[in-house]
């Protein structure tokens, strides 16, 4: 589980029949890497099930919990999905990204 | 799940038995910064050709994709085909098609 932030959002015509239906956001971790030779993190594409929006905080969940959050725990093709959207959070050495707005943000936009 | 261009196909003639007849695409990641991760090999059921972005799955969903139950021994697997994506701030996963907008248009909360 991370906590992540919604990027953005992907559109899929030819898929897995249990994509059908599924709203797939692109999520950001917030724990950004600082050190250059870490492994590049690229973004997660999750199933939400909850109606995040751009910009949002949200946890996002994998394997079983996923599968779970979005009615079952079948088969589908997924592994991830939005299982919350976080009202606010207290995490005193949280960097102040985590707190802006919107990614890039100094101190927040209008 | 993750978003990923595909740059190739392979083929593997002595391979696991449980992989047989399956169709197996290069997959190149990227980071919302625009850099290119490392790529990576996918099952491949839809028939996404070179330059479609697609959207790859893996573990359990991988092995229920390739729907040879889940003694198979593979662990990745395009799910979908990308049409179009819209992101924040003029951000990038991979090259950016006529149809994908970016920032303006996208609702903010």
């Amino acid at each position: 589980m991370f906590l992540g932030r919604v990027m953005g959002e992907v559109w899929s015509t030819r898929k897995a029949d249990d994509l059908a239906g599924k709203r797939l956001l692109v999520v950001e971790a917030l724990d950004e890497r600082r050190d250059p030779s870490a492994p590049k993190v690229t973004p997660v594409v999750c199933v939400d099930p909850l109606g995040a929006g751009a910009g949002q905080r949200v946890i996002v969940a994998f394997g079983k919990a996923a599968r779970v959050a979005c009615g079952g725990d079948g088969d589908f093709a997924f592994e991830a999905a939005i299982v919350g959207i976080v009202d606010d959070f207290d995490v005193p050495q949280a960097p102040a990204s985590w707190r802006a707005e919107w990614p890039g943000d100094a101190g927040g936009r209008p | 799940m993750m978003v990923g261009t595909v740059v190739g196909t392979v083929w593997s003639t002595v391979k696991d038995e449980t992989l047989s007849g399956l169709r197996f695409v290069i997959v190149q990641p990227f980071t919302l910064s625009g850099e290119s991760a490392e790529t990576l090999v996918a099952v491949d059921g839809l028939g996404a050709g070179i330059g479609e972005r697609v959207l790859v799955v893996f573990g359990r969903a991988a092995r229920h994709r390739i729907g040879r139950g889940h003694d198979v021994g593979f662990q990745s697997a395009v799910a979908g085909i990308v049409d179009r994506m819209e992101l924040a701030d003029g951000r990038t996963i991979g090259p950016v098609r006529a149809q994908d907008t970016q920032g303006a248009q996208l609702p903010r909360t």
